[in-house]
């Protein structure tokens, strides 16, 4: 036989050899799974994405959200962990840290398209992050994750968000962050000495009449000393801007719409028991 | 004796010219792909800088949506993967294949329609991809729209590579046309079926994981590695002018890596949500892969041993044998990872994010980086103009991906083992990888300092700035003249060139 043919053969047939095992046999076990029912009459899980959690679920798709959440709960026998002097443990990290309540089964995924597994856990597992949050922290966290944790490394998404002048009265749906967080969208500003001195010199009153309002037992705040000043800007810098909203865009909408309906690692399956 | 001294110089000469003008024939297009591979290297890179820079300073270029971690990832793994690499790739095979079949290149135009598809293909992932089309799908994140350009680039080149192959004029077939042909036949096979299954007919829930990753496997299996091994085999033993150490193993070590590498995708979703004997099976497959890196490392290892010092003097050898001992540690590396004890450490951790590097920079990138330093200057007749910018190059590159692999390497472990005990809090974890995310970022400074050093080479050189291809090589010191005189001085690039490959 030819060597062009020798090779044309042998490599059809390896290659073919993968493609039936690690393509059409999972395609032919996995393919038609229904959704489950305890009982006839029960809703079946899971349901199809629907209305605005769809559109959410194509924001995190194309913002590549799955780069760093996985969206799978491995079993309580999952994860190696060894200490001395008990030796080799097997954790079950993921159910542990509350990531799940049970290990996630294909027919969690019947209606994922396409289905963000995930590859890496540079930020903790969101298979079941909708039952962890509101949306109000949601938005708040997607919107600039360090005011919630100022140890995380996540990206801001402020560019879903809309900083706009009020008119009338502030917006239901504005975010109630304090102005260290709104001044510049997406950073965290605090103003200089020199600055704050400035804005002291133009509102000063002002702050500090508001200061004595709202705070129940006001102490004994000294503006000529340096400490009073940084007293009463740690106030300010924690109240929202008087003329300014944020508001989420639809896109920030829906993307936490689809994150509080990320439950899939909660709803009692059969095959998820072991 | 006289007279049979002249014939074979004879010989050699007339060897020489076929060669010069094969390498003509082959300038045009050759070039174009490997212009083009270039311009997508330095992309890639600055796409990778950003990224880096984003996971430990995340107010980096924070406040717009094209820029943000995720978007820059997926374009970052396109324009290295599909643009750099794979154009590279290509024309390692174009150029391959007609030395090695001696004939000249025919039918250039339909490899310019290839480049230039492929490089619009490109052009829309990683633009499409920043500006918000990307697919979240790993290594396939290219839009549904760019994915027929991928296909029919590829498939012209595959069709060029099969038509060339049936004209050889040569009839020992050497292994590295083994390795070409059947990744040109693998490729647009596999590229094809996982884009049809995943995007343009897709399987329900997690079958498409499953297709994607064996996909993401073979995409480096069947594709990157065998064009890269198929060049150090070309390049080690043309650059020392003697014979690859076996034959017989170079041929087992090529079908043990077809039989086995395309099992080995499935230990990527380990522990996942699909049948356990997915992973099993794959983790079977990657532990077989040390027979054919075994192969490939002996012959590599048993051809190079006694001309090590030649490292001191040639660019092309030193990155061919970097990248080749690269892709040794990378597999068995590749191999261990996959035992099950093993990747419940390093799963979802920057520890595979290290590994992948190591593959695809250490091994393919720096091997192809080689082969640009032997092709180009037999290309445009020009030799590259300082070697010292190689050697920048060269350091920038060895010393760059190494620390790279270091970093990760260690984070990646501790990441993952703390990941797995639920009281080290999450926050803790994130304070602990994040100096060596930053260690990253200044090996990707390193390597992208060599890749500016590398385009100002090949700018030079395509120019035509640079000196004539008459006086040898540009070599990092010039050889102590350890045999003859005559061998070193009169003749210093033709004798490694001579018929030992041909025979």
């Amino acid at each position: 036989m030819d060597r062009g043919m020798v090779l044309f053969v042998g490599a059809l047939l390896t290659f073919t050899s993968s493609w039936l095992g690690l393509v059409l046999f999972p395609f032919w076990q996995l393919q038609n799974q229904p959704p489950y029912r305890s009982e006839p009459t029960d809703d079946p899980y899971p349901r199809p994405l629907q209305g605005l959690a769809w559109v959410g679920m194509k924001v995190y798709q194309q913002s590549g959200c799955m780069y760093c959440h996985s969206q799978q709960i491995r079993s309580d026998r999952f994860g190696n962990w060894w200490e001395e002097p008990i030796g080799m443990m097997r954790t079950g990290g993921d159910i542990k840290r509350g990531w799940g309540l049970r290990r996630t089964v294909p027919r969690d995924y019947i209606y994922d398209y396409p289905t963000m597994l995930g590859t890496m856990r540079t930020g903790p597992d969101l298979s079941n992050v909708g039952s962890r949050y509101s949306a109000l922290w949601q938005h708040i966290h997607t919107y600039n994750p360090r005011a919630f944790n100022n140890w995380s490394i996540m990206p801001s998404f402020a560019y879903l968000y809309r900083k706009e002048k009020i008119v009338g009265s502030r917006s239901e749906k504005a975010l109630p962050l304090g102005r260290e967080w709104t001044v510049h969208p997406g950073y965290r500003w605090r103003p200089s000495e020199a600055e704050w001195e400035l804005i002291l010199r133009e509102q000063g009153t002002y702050i500090l009449t508001s200061y004595l309002a709202e705070t129940p037992q006001p102490d004994n705040l000294n503006l000529a000393t340096l400490q009073g000043k940084r007293q009463l800007l740690e106030y300010w810098l924690a109240t929202p801007e008087e003329d300014w909203q944020l508001v989420p865009t639809p896109q920030a909408e829906a993307l936490v719409a689809y994150l509080l309906t990320l439950r899939k690692a909660e709803y009692p399956l059969p095959e998820a028991k072991e | 004796m006289a007279v049979n001294v002249l014939t074979r110089d004879d010989h050699r000469l007339q060897a020489a010219r076929h060669r010069a003008s094969i390498d003509l024939s082959c300038r045009g297009p050759v070039l174009a792909f490997c212009t083009t591979a270039l311009f997508w290297l330095l992309v890639g890179s600055a796409l990778a800088l950003i990224a880096s820079i984003k996971l430990h300073s995340p107010y980096f270029l924070t406040g717009s949506s094209v820029l943000t971690f995720g978007r820059v990832r997926m374009a970052h793994l396109q324009a290295v993967a599909l643009g750099w690499s794979s154009l590279a790739a290509m024309a390692a095979c174009l150029w391959l294949m007609c030395r090695l079949s001696r004939v000249e290149l025919t039918y250039p135009r339909m490899l310019y329609v290839a480049c230039a598809l492929w490089n619009i293909a490109t052009t829309l992932a990683v633009g499409g991809i920043l500006l918000g089309d990307g697919t979240s799908v790993e290594w396939l994140d290219a839009p549904v729209y760019a994915q027929p350009f991928f296909v029919a680039g590829v498939g012209l080149v595959a069709g060029w590579v099969a038509a060339t192959f049936r004209r050889r004029q040569e009839s020992h077939v050497y292994v590295t046309q083994w390795y070409i042909l059947a990744a040109v036949f693998w490729f647009p096979w596999l590229y094809t079926v996982a884009t049809l299954m995943i995007f343009w007919t897709p399987v329900t829930g997690v079958v498409q994981p499953v297709i994607n990753w064996w996909f993401n496997h073979n995409f480096l299996g069947l594709w990157l590695t065998p064009i890269g091994v198929g060049t150090a085999y070309y390049l080690i033993p043309k650059i020392l002018g003697r014979p690859i150490h076996s034959y017989y193993l170079s041929i087992t070590g090529f079908w043990a890596l077809a039989l086995f590498y395309s099992w080995a995708g499935m230990h990527h979703l380990i522990g996942g949500p699909i049948p356990a004997w997915l992973a099993t099976a794959s983790t079977v497959g990657s532990m077989m892969m040390f027979i054919p890196v075994i192969a490939v490392a002996i012959n590599h290892h048993m051809t190079m041993i006694g001309y090590f010092h030649r490292l001191k003097y040639s660019p092309s050898l030193r990155f061919t044998v970097f990248g080749a001992i690269a892709y040794t540690a990378v597999s068995f590396q590749g191999s261990i990872e996959s035992l099950k004890d093993f990747s419940e450490v390093t799963h979802f951790t920057h520890y595979t994010v290290g590994h992948a590097h190591l593959g695809a920079y250490g091994f393919v990138a720096m091997i192809f980086f080689g082969l640009y330093y032997y092709m180009i200057p037999r290309l445009t007749g020009r030799e590259w103009a300082s070697s010292r910018l190689i050697r920048l190059h060269f350091w920038c590159s060895a010393i760059g991906i190494t620390l790279y692999f270091t970093t990760l390497s260690i984070a990646g472990w501790w990441q993952g083992r703390m990941l797995n005990n639920p009281n080290v809090p999450f926050a803790n974890i994130i304070a602990y990888i994040q100096p060596y995310l930053a260690l990253r970022s200044i090996a990707g400074i390193l390597m992208t300092i060599g890749h500016i050093a590398f385009a100002i080479l090949f700018i030079v050189n395509i120019a035509g700035w640079g000196r004539l291809r008459t006086a040898g090589p540009t070599l990092f010191v010039e050889p102590v003249q350890q045999h003859t005189p005559e061998v070193a001085t009169s003749v210093p690039y033709l004798r490694p060139q001579s018929v030992h490959l041909h025979q």
